[in-house]
C-alpha cells in the first residue's frame, strides 16, 4: 500500500484521514517550478526512474512522470481492453498518427519504451505501426493505409484536418480495411464533432478518447450509451462543486491519486454493453 | 594495446571484438550459411530468387560466394509491394504468431516500405546495437534520452538499448523539431545524459533553442562524455564544429539503413566499423556489380545476419560508399565504411559524379569558415553545369567570403561556381546540405 506522506507533492495536501486534496496539472507545475523538481515532488526521495515520461499536457515547466516495468505492464493492460472493447484483435493492425509518448501508442508495443513485457495492441496478437504526428506525415499515413490495411486507426485531433483534406482530394486508398478509428486530445477529449467529420470522411465508426496523462487516464466513449466507460485500473470520485477525483490503482512508483477531472461526472453503472463499467459524461 | 603486432581493442565488448580479421570473415561466412539456409527454408522471396539463381545455401563456402546471389532495389520492393497489395513482402520472419508484429518505416523519396520487428528481434538487434554503442564510448548507467515515436528503425532499438545499460529511460513528448526543441532541451537540463544520441538535423535547433531559453548550449551538455549523431555523414570540420558548440570531448558518428546497417566510427576517426552480428557490407560498381577497390565509391549492398522480422540478403541501398579494410589501430577487426551520400542525390560536375559531402569538404578545408553554415545547392545552377550556393549572408565581408568560397569550387570541381546570399535557412539544414530547386527555399 502506497504510504503518500512519503511524496512530498502529497504531504502538504494530505487531510486528516490520508485523503490528498484534489490537484490538477497547474499544480503539479507549480510545485515543479518552485522546487526545481522535474517529478514535481511525485516520486520518493532518492528513488531511480526506469521509464521518465514528460506528461505533454505540461509546460512551464514540463512535468515528468516516472514508471517501472509493473506500472507500464498494468498501463498498458487498460489501454489493451479499451483496444478489445473497440474491437481490436488477432490478426488486425493499428496505425497511430500521433507521436510515440502519447500513452496510447507508447504502450501498445513492447518495443516502443524500456521495461514493458507486453504491448497493449500486441498481446491481443494485433500488428502496430506508427506515423509522425504531424500534418506533413499525412501523405505517409495514406501509404500505411494502403499497404499495411489496418483495421483501425487512432489519430490526434488536430491532425484530422489534414487527413481529410488529403481524403477530399486522393481519396481512401484502394484495399483500406479501416473499421474504426479514434480521435485523441492532449488532455481531456475531443468534442463530438471532430469525430462526427472524421466518421463521414472514412465512413467508419470514430470513437473519443478521454484522456489525462497526469493520472495515467486512457478511456474510450461507447457506442450503445455514448459514455466514456473507465477501466477497473481507475476509481473515480465526485468532487462538491462538480468534476471527478480520478486515481490510478496501478501506478506505485510516482502516484496518481485525486486528479481533479474537470469536465467529467460520474454517471451511474449498467450500459448494456458492459454492465459493470464505471461511467463518465465528458463536456 | 599491441598483440603479436597486431593491435587488440582496450575495451571489447565481447570475444567477436577481439578476432583477426580473417577470423571475423570465417565468423562471417559461418553466420551468412544459417541465415541464407534460414532465408531459403523460411521466406518465399528467397526461395523463389534462390531457385532461380540455381543457388543453394548449403553450398555456401566463402564470402566471395554471395557474387551468386543477385542484388534488388527498393524499387524492387516497391513493385512487389504493389503487386502483392501488402505490406509483408516474403520476407518477414515471425517469431510467434500470438504475439502482434509492430512495423518500421523505411521511407525515401521513391516510396515507403516497411519492415516488421518482433522481441526475438529486439534482443538480437539490441545486443548487436549495444555494442555499436559501446564502441562509440557509451557505458552504463547514464539516462538515455530516446527519439519515440519509434517508426524508424534506430528508435525502435533505443528502448532496449536504455535497458542494457541499466540506464532510466527518457521520453519526451513530440520529438518532430524544431517544434519541440524546447522540450529536448528541458529532457537534457533534467537528467544531464553522459552519452547523447541526436540526429543531426536535430543537433542545431536544440542548441537554438536553448539560446532562445537563455541557456548556453554547453550547459545542455555539461555532463555529456559522448555525443552520437546519426543521419547525415560527418566531416571533419563538422566533428570539430559540433565539439565547439556542444563542449563535448567525442563526437562519435552512427550511420546505416533501416534494412538493417549498422556502423559506428571508433576512437581513431577514419571510417565507422561495420557492426559484424547486424550485417555485412560490400561496396559495389553501380554498372558492373563487382566489389571497387579500397577507397573507391561504390553502391552499398548488405546482407542482414539477424533472421527475425524483416530480412534482407544483398540488398542494395543506393547509398555511395567507400570500404577500408586495412587494419585499424583501434584493434577493431571489421572493416570501415563511409556512407558519403545517395546516388538519387548525386549530380555531375566537371566529369565528376558528386555529392553535397564533396561539396562541404572541399569548402570547410578550403575556407574554414564556412564550417557550420548551412547551405543548399541550387537545383537549377546544376541544370546549367555551375556549383551555385544558397547561403545565409554573414553580418561582415560577405562579398569577400562569396569570392573565396567560388575560387575554392572552382579549384576542387573545375566548375563555375557561385554564391547567392539569403535571409535564413532552415537550421536542418546544417551538415546535410540537400539539392533543391530555388523556388523551394523561397
Ligand atoms: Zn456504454
Ligand atoms: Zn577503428
Amino acid at each position: 500500500m502506497t504510504d503518500l506522506r512519503d511524496f512530498p507533492f502529497y504531504r502538504p495536501r494530505l487531510d486528516g484521514r490520508g485523503v490528498p486534496a484534489p490537484w490538477s496539472v497547474e499544480d503539479l507545475e507549480d510545485f515543479a517550478g518552485a522546487h526545481d523538481d522535474p517529478f514535481a515532488g511525485r516520486v520518493r526521495a532518492g528513488a531511480k526512474p526506469r521509464v521518465a515520461l514528460q506528461i505533454e499536457a505540461t509546460s512551464e515547466p514540463p512535468v515528468w512522470s516516472s514508471l517501472d516495468g509493473r506500472d507500464l505492464d498494468a498501463w498498458a493492460g487498460a489501454v489493451s481492453r479499451l483496444w478489445a472493447r473497440f474491437g481490436l484483435g488477432a490478426g488486425d493492425s493499428i496505425a497511430f498518427f500521433d507521436y510515440g509518448s502519447n500513452p496510447c501508442v507508447l504502450l501498445s508495443s513492447s518495443i516502443y519504451v524500456s521495461h514493458l513485457r507486453r504491448g497493449a495492441a500486441t498481446r491481443l496478437g494485433a500488428s502496430v505501426i506508427c506515423n509522425d504526428g504531424v500534418a506533413s506525415m499525412t501523405a505517409r499515413l495514406l501509404g500505411i493505409l494502403e499497404a499495411v490495411h489496418p483495421s483501425a486507426l487512432v489519430i490526434r485531433r488536430d491532425l484530422i484536418a489534414p487527413f481529410v483534406d488529403a481524403l477530399g482530394t486522393r481519396g481512401l486508398p484502394p484495399g483500406s480495411r479501416l473499421r474504426w478509428a479514434a480521435v485523441s486530445e492532449v488532455e481531456g477529449a475531443p468534442a463530438r464533432a471532430d469525430a462526427e467529420r472524421l466518421q463521414a470522411a472514412i465512413g467508419a465508426p470514430v470513437r473519443r478518447l478521454l484522456r489525462a496523462d497526469a493520472a495515467y487516464l486512457v478511456s474510450g466513449d461507447c457506442p450503445s450509451c455514448g459514455l466514456f466507460h473507465l477501466d477497473p485500473a481507475y476509481r473515480a470520485e465526485p468532487l462538491a462543486g462538480g468534476g471527478v477525483a480520478l486515481s490510478a490503482r496501478f501506478a506505485a512508483e510516482c502516484p496518481a491519486i485525486g486528479y481533479r477531472l474537470d469536465g467529467a461526472e460520474i454517471v451511474g453503472r449498467g450500459c448494456a454493453a458492459e454492465r459493470r463499467a464505471a461511467r463518465l459524461a465528458w463536456s | 594495446m599491441e598483440l603479436n603486432g597486431r593491435a587488440r581493442p582496450a575495451e571489447p565488448f565481447d570475444r567477436l571484438d577481439t578476432l583477426t580479421p580473417a577470423a571475423l570473415r570465417r565468423w562471417w561466412t559461418k553466420r551468412l550459411r544459417g541465415v541464407l539456409e534460414t532465408a531459403m527454408s523460411e521466406l518465399p522471396f528467397y526461395r523463389s530468387r534462390f531457385g532461380a539463381a540455381g543457388f543453394d545455401a548449403k553450398e555456401f563456402r566463402s564470402l566471395d560466394d554471395l557474387r551468386r546471389l543477385p542484388t534488388f532495389r527498393k524499387r524492387d520492393m516497391l513493385g512487389r509491394q504493389a503487386e502483392l497489395q501488402s505490406h509483408a513482402l516474403g520476407i518477414e520472419r515471425r517469431a510467434d504468431g500470438r504475439v502482434g508484429d509492430t512495423l518500421t518505416v523505411s521511407s525515401g523519396t521513391s516510396g515507403t516500405t516497411f519492415l516488421t520487428v518482433n522481441p526475438r528481434w529486439r534482443r538480437r538487434q539490441g545486443r548487436s546495437s549495444a555494442r555499436a554503442h559501446w564502441w562509440a564510448g557509451f557505458r552504463p548507467g547514464s539516462p538515455f534520452v530516446i527519439s519515440a515515436p519509434a517508426w524508424h528503425a534506430y528508435a525502435a532499438i533505443q528502448p532496449y538499448l536504455a535497458e542494457f545499460f541499466d540506464a532510466p529511460c527518457v521520453v519526451v513528448s513530440g520529438t518532430y523539431l524544431p517544434r519541440y526543441a524546447d522540450r529536448i532541451v528541458d529532457a537534457l537540463r533534467r537528467f544531464r545524459p553522459r552519452y547523447v544520441t541526436m540526429f543531426l538535423p536535430m543537433v542545431f535547433p536544440i542548441l537554438a533553442a536553448a539560446r532562445r531559453m537563455g541557456l548556453e548550449p554547453r550547459a545542455l551538455f555539461d555532463r555529456a562524455e559522448v555525443l552520437l549523431v546519426t543521419g547525415a555523414p560527418i566531416t571533419a570540420g563538422m566533428e570539430r564544429h559540433l565539439k565547439e558548440m556542444t563542449g563535448v570531448g567525442r563526437i562519435a558518428e552512427v550511420a546505416g539503413a533501416t534494412e538493417g546497417v549498422l556502423a559506428v566510427s571508433c576512437t581513431e576517426r577514419s571510417g565507422l566499423h561495420v557492426v559484424p552480428d547486424t550485417c555485412y557490407v560490400e561496396a559495389l560498381d553501380p554498372q558492373t556489380r563487382e566489389p571497387v577497390p579500397a577507397g573507391r565509391r561504390g553502391s552499398m549492398v548488405h546482407c542482414f545476419l539477424i533472421p527475425e522480422g524483416s530480412v534482407y540478403l544483398r540488398y542494395d541501398t543506393e547509398d555511395v560508399i567507400t570500404r577500408d579494410d586495412s587494419p585499424c589501430a583501434c584493434g577493431l577487426p571489421s572493416p570501415r565504411i563511409k556512407i558519403v551520400g545517395r546516388w538519387e542525390a548525386s549530380f555531375r560536375l566537371g566529369g565528376e559524379t558528386v555529392v553535397a559531402y564533396d561539396v562541404q569538404l572541399a569548402l570547410e578545408e578550403a575556407v574554414p569558415e564556412t564550417v557550420g553554415m548551412p547551405f543548399v545547392i541550387s537545383r537549377e545552377g546544376l541544370n546549367c553545369g555551375k556549383l551555385r550556393l544558397l547561403m545565409p549572408e554573414p553580418e561582415a565581408r560577405a562579398a569577400a567570403l562569396a569570392e573565396r568560397i567560388v575560387a575554392a569550387l572552382a579549384e576542387r570541381f573545375g566548375a563555375g561556381g557561385e554564391v547567392a546570399w539569403v535571409r535564413e535557412l532552415p537550421l536542418q539544414f546544417k551538415g546535410v546540405a540537400p539539392v533543391l530547386s530555388e523556388t523551394q527555399v523561397g
